[in-house]
């Protein structure tokens, strides 16, 4: 059974590869030189081969080793010579190509990643100068140290007051200052004018402030003069009136319009007049109503000195004391100017919604706090 | 580079110099078959006087270095004698080269048998299925593939026995293992 699998086996023997004769292999075969495996392996290949069994009935029939010898080590030669040199070659500048196809690959990762660098410094740098704390302004005021003092004393100094004071309190209350008053507004509208970064619409307001403070003063001072103007003119327009009344009884509310369309200012003024002679009580509550006006008014110098400066957290303080305690005008204004100081410090949810109250109040700061609503 | 690719098949050169373009790997080729080139063209370069071997032998040369790059190549020796003969013999002969379906299918068996020599279960069925092939022999091939393959005989001790020349008996053997392997290729087919 063994040795019938064996003899099996030996079947697949006419089917295995050899290699073709080697360059001695064939005159040993001539010679008889060859073991006898070898000679059964070669003369398996040769029943295959007709390349070697031509070769060995050639070198037989002709006989010249010698010559054989010598061709083959010739075309050896002239393959080694003709080929392999070449190759050779080809392979330096396979080499070469490929040291430079990876130095062309270093130069431009090099130059990519300096591009990137650059741009994200670059990114960084605008980031960062974004978001840097605005720098702290000084004013070029006039008499900037006697404002600040005012500001942050938060006291009545009767000095620096007068800067301040309204033009009633002037009449009423407090000394006038002759010297200081026409320097006050020429000081404070400087302080407005200097900073070039405050909001358009804030400086508008603080100069239309700044020229109603001086009419008013001006008021003030014309005032005892238009008093006793008013009083002559009183006694006239009280005739008049009884005149009127009697004569026209019938249309009392034409003859009110008919007053009422000369100026206003000697209208108010004939008002308060009249108030006063009536009953005096009232009086004393409108020395009362400038006081706090006049407070409002301090407040809202203070708080606008802080904005300027570009201290906003104090400013911030200030608008919002003025906001809760004052009302009209000045609680209008003080939330706008808040509007500004928190746009400026970059809170822009809580400076929309100032900017949103303001233009629900709908005050004569309707139109400014909506621009600048439009514009966040 | 030299020894390593010395080392390798023809296939596997012929391989790299197709697709690598490797020409160190055709110089080896080149280099493996230069004697038995040189061997096959003696004879011609006898006959005909005119012929220069320093010319000859470069041409060859390039020719196959040619042609290896675009025509099949099964068995190299089949291939190198082919351009040879183009080259030497009749020019009417001069087509190009394609390996014969003889060759073609010898290679095949062959291709199997190494890969069955690691497989007990494959080489078990090989046997089986070549034993039956031989069976399908004629007696006297059968008998003379017998001889020359598994009792180890030389081709001497065949003309010896057979009273036949070597050449005789090398053509016998040839058509012999050719039809062997036909019948093992068409063994699917005939049951």
């Amino acid at each position: 059974m063994l040795s019938n699998k064996q003899h099996n086996e030996k079947i697949l023997k006419i089917f295995s590869a050899i290699r073709c004769v080697n360059k001695d292999q064939l005159p040993r075969y001539m010679d008889g030189r060859l073991t006898e495996v070898e000679k059964h392996l070669l003369e398996q290949h040769l029943v295959d081969c007709d390349l070697c069994y031509g070769a060995l009935q050639a070198l037989e029939k002709e006989g010249e080793q010698e010559q054989y010898q010598d061709l083959t080590s010739k075309l050896q030669r002239y393959v080694k010579d003709s080929i392999q040199p070449i190759s050779h070659v080809q392979k330096v500048a396979q080499y070469t190509k490929k040291e430079k196809t990876k130095e062309h690959l270093l130069f431009y990762f090099w130059v990519f990643a300096f591009i990137g660098l650059g741009i994200g410094s670059v990114y960084v740098l605008r980031g960062h100068i974004r978001n840097q704390p605005p720098p702290v302004r000084y004013v070029a005021a006039v008499n900037p140290a006697s404002d600040s003092n005012a500001a942050e004393n938060n006291g009545p100094a009767p000095a620096t007051n007068a800067a301040v004071v309204a033009p009633v309190n002037n009449a009423h209350a407090s000394t006038p200052n002759p010297v200081n008053l026409p320097n006050d507004p020429v000081a404070s509208a400087a302080t407005a004018k200097t900073p070039a970064s405050v909001d358009s619409a804030a400086i508008k307001k603080a100069l239309a402030l700044k020229a109603a403070q001086k009419k008013a003063t001006a008021d003030s001072l014309a005032k005892v003069k238009r008093a006793q103007l008013l009083q002559k003119q009183q006694d006239s327009i009280r005739r008049e009136a009884e005149k009127a009344k009697e004569k026209e009884a019938e249309k009392p509310k034409e003859k009110d319009k008919s007053d009422e369309q000369p100026k206003q200012a000697p209208k108010q003024e004939t008002a308060a007049v009249k108030e006063k002679e009536n009953n005096p009580e009232p009086a004393k509550k409108e020395a009362a109503q400038p006081t706090a006006v006049d407070s409002d008014e301090y407040l809202y110098k203070a708080a606008m000195v802080f904005q300027q400066q570009g201290n906003y957290n104090e400013a911030i303080d200030r608008y919002r004391r003025l906001e809760s305690v004052s009302s009209g005008k000045y609680k209008e204004m003080a939330r706008y100017q808040l509007a500004v100081c928190y746009r400026n410090k970059g809170q822009t949810g809580k400076a929309r919604r100032m900017f949103k109250e303001v233009i629900r109040m709908d005050g004569s700061m309707k139109n400014a706090a909506q621009q600048a609503l439009d514009g966040l | 580079m030299q020894q390593q690719l010395t080392n390798l098949s023809d296939k596997e050169l012929i391989s790299r110099a197709r697709k690598q373009n490797d020409r160190e790997a055709e110089g080896v080729l080149m280099e493996r078959y230069s004697h038995l080139l040189v061997a096959v063209t003696l004879p011609y370069l006898h006959k005909d006087s005119s012929l220069d071997p320093n010319i000859v032998f470069p041409t060859l040369t390039q020719r196959l270095s040619a042609s290896l790059k675009t025509q099949t190549i099964y068995k190299a020796s089949e291939w190198i004698l082919h351009i040879q003969k183009g080259y030497l013999g009749k020019p009417e002969k001069n087509t190009p080269f394609y390996p014969s379906r003889e060759v073609r299918d010898l290679l095949h068996i062959e291709n199997l048998v190494d890969k069955a020599s690691n497989n007990v279960i494959d080489r078990n069925e090989l046997v089986v299925r070549l034993a039956q092939s031989m069976d399908r022999l004629q007696p006297e091939e059968k008998t003379l593939i017998t001889h020359f393959y598994i009792d180890n005989k030389s081709f001497a001790e065949l003309s010896a026995i057979t009273g036949q020349t070597r050449d005789k008996i090398r053509a016998q053997l040839k058509s012999a293992k050719g039809k062997l392997a036909k019948l093992f290729m068409n063994q699917g087919y005939v049951k």
